[in-house]
């Protein structure tokens, strides 16, 4: 009897461990993709790096070499549902197109608002070597006092007083009063949802103007502050600025 | 009857795993090891290898690693260069140490030991986690020179290395995130607890009553900072030394940027100093007697000076003696002569 039971268990233990090989372990979730499109802007115009002079709402001209920011922990939202990108952290770098596009599945619904972080979350900041998108490679991590550079800006300028005209913006800082981290909500354009349907891509279109740097709610001049290269107040003042160049300009459902 | 199943079981899983994978996987097979922990120490309060499982073939890359010149930027300067063994890894009798095109650090090159219990490294802790220290030493341009970029370059022409790296870890890239791993796992096993004074601690040696003096005067004026059993408490404080206004390093104010911790210095241990002289962030003091002068005579009383050692430390010239007699018990012979971390 006992030698039937052990029989027993033993076979249904091995039809579940067939059963464990399906590579979906909920067949009734279905998804589909969400494609966010990144367009970095100046006042209306797309940004060319090594191009055009720029200028600035205080009058000052400026040329711009690399423009790079971090995109983590994105979630779409509807009314009470969430779904997150698992381990969500993006580079968006101006001189690399494929960058501007991020893809993830998410599941089908239909959403009213995106959330993502614009920089590392703190934890990330203090757990030692990371690879992908957080590979210290990536010229976006500080060696001599640990943390990500959340956003960079190099630009030249004639109004900077620093060598060959720079001007240099490397924001980071995670924990206390430095903290750049910033939380940014966008909602779907005024009578529009994201779709997304089983199979198909439904593309987010999000524009960043960086001309948003220089204003509100602090004035940032290349004049006097050409250069922020550490943690610290004018670090903040600038991610308090920043925090604002983001505006969803459109939804594709497909 | 029940082990064909299970086997079967197994093997259809394993079928499975790989149907998934698309590819056979290289054998990943390491020697997991568990890090041996001082009888009577504290439990670290975080644990630098949770994220990166200790194994003896991470160990001996992370060995090889630290002493290959490959690592920077004209080959001569492995971790090694300043981090010397004999020298419980400082660097032997140099207040800075040399760096790449002849140049000199700007902190005296503290010894690496006992770093499972240092939550952050630098003098100025500017560094959050072990494995990210060597991106600085490697980087800066009067240390090691290199850039990470091109020392994976020069590894991953190394079969020797390619054989390691997979050994190592699982998915045995050679990339940024194992070669840090790696260190971390060789420099995080390297502890220091087989001094003299260890031995007294557990009943296996006696003091001589000099050092028994020396340890009697040090639990009363000097243990509130430098606490048993590691002899620091990883706090950082300015202990009165005026700045050098060559290097005018402010210590761990540049990396908080607040003016109170101008001058503020991580406590080192004291274990191994009689191996680690000179003295001090910038090596100023070549000789322990040098330093304790400094507490009797030296301190410089600034708005963030200790209070522990404003106004400085009284003692005489015998406490000086039997103070230092007792450091020299802190000296860890096996340390220095273990071939586990040798080169």
């Amino acid at each position: 009897m006992l030698h039937k039971k052990i029989l027993f268990f033993t076979i249904a233990g091995f039809l579940l461990i067939l059963a464990g090989c399906g590579k979906n372990p909920d067949p009734a979730a279905t998804t589909g993709i969400v494609k966010i499109s990144l367009k970095n802007m100046v006042n209306g115009v797309p940004l060319t790096l090594a191009g055009p002079a720029y200028t600035n709402p205080f009058g000052e001209t400026y040329t711009v070499n690399k423009f790079k920011y971090y995109i983590s922990n994105i979630t779409v939202n509807f009314s009470g549902m969430a779904y997150s990108e698992k381990e969500s952290y993006h580079l968006v770098d101006q001189a690399d197109a494929a960058s501007q596009s991020i893809s993830f599945a998410a599941k089908t619904g239909t959403y009213s608002n995106i959330i993502f972080t614009l920089g590392v979350d703190s934890m990330r900041n203090v757990s030692g070597a990371q690879t992908g998108a957080l590979d210290p490679l990536k010229d976006m991590f500080w060696t001599w006092n640990s943390g990500y550079i959340m956003a960079k800006m190099e630009a030249t300028s004639p109004l900077s007083t620093q060598p060959n005209n720079k001007v240099e913006y490397h924001i980071g800082g995670f924990s206390g009063a430095n903290n750049v981290l910033k939380t940014i909500s966008l909602n779907m354009p005024a009578g529009k949802l994201l779709d997304v349907r089983e199979g198909k891509i439904s593309e987010l279109k999000i524009e960043a103007d960086l001309n948003k740097w220089w204003l509100l709610p602090n004035d940032i001049k290349i004049a006097t502050t050409p250069v922020c290269t550490t943690p610290g107040t004018l670090a903040a003042n600038i991610a308090a600025n920043y925090s604002k160049m983001f505006t969803l300009t459109d939804v594709v459902n497909n | 009857m029940l082990i064909v199943f299970v086997t079967a079981a197994v093997f259809l899983q394993e079928a499975c795993r790989k149907k998934d994978s698309g590819l056979v996987q290289q054998p990943y097979n390491p020697t997991f090891l568990k890090l041996e922990l001082p009888a009577g120490w504290p439990a670290p309060s975080f644990n630098i290898f949770a994220t990166n499982p200790l194994t003896e073939e991470g160990f001996q890359l992370g060995r090889k690693l630290f002493y290959d010149g490959r690592l920077s930027k004209d080959g001569n300067f492995p971790c090694a260069s300043c981090h010397q063994q004999f020298a419980a890894f400082a660097t032997y009798d140099h207040d800075l140490s040399h760096g790449f095109n002849n140049s000199f650090t700007t902190r005296n090159a503290p010894g690496l030991f006992n770093l499972a219990w240092m939550k952050e490294l630098h003098w100025d802790g500017g560094i959050n986690h072990i494995e990210v220290q060597p991106l600085a030493p490697l980087t800066a341009p009067n240390e090691m020179a290199e850039n990470v970029d091109s020392v994976l370059a020069k590894l991953k022409k190394d079969t020797g290395y390619v054989r390691m790296f997979s050994a190592a870890f699982e998915d045995g890239t050679i990339n940024s995130q194992h070669l840090l791993k790696a260190l971390a796992q060789f420099m995080g096993s390297i502890i220091s607890a087989d001094s003299k004074y260890d031995m007294v601690k557990k009943g296996l040696g006696t003091f001589t009553s000099s050092e028994q003096a020396g340890y009697t005067f040090f639990k009363a004026k000097c243990e509130s900072c430098h606490r048993e059993p590691l002899f620091t408490d990883f706090s950082y404080r300015n202990t009165g030394l005026p700045i050098n206004s060559f290097l005018n390093d402010f210590g761990r104010m540049v990396i908080t940027g607040n003016r109170s911790d101008s001058l503020k210095f991580k406590v080192p241990t004291l274990r191994n100093s009689s191996l680690t002289y000179p003295y001090t962030h910038d090596g100023r003091f070549y000789t322990i007697g040098q330093v304790l002068e400094h507490y009797r005579t030296g301190v410089a009383n600034g708005p963030t000076t200790d209070p522990l050692v404003a106004g400085g430390i009284p003692m005489t010239n015998t406490d000086k003696t039997n103070l230092i007699l007792f450091l020299n018990t802190l000296t860890d012979n096996t340390l220095v002569s273990n071939p586990r971390f040798a080169q």
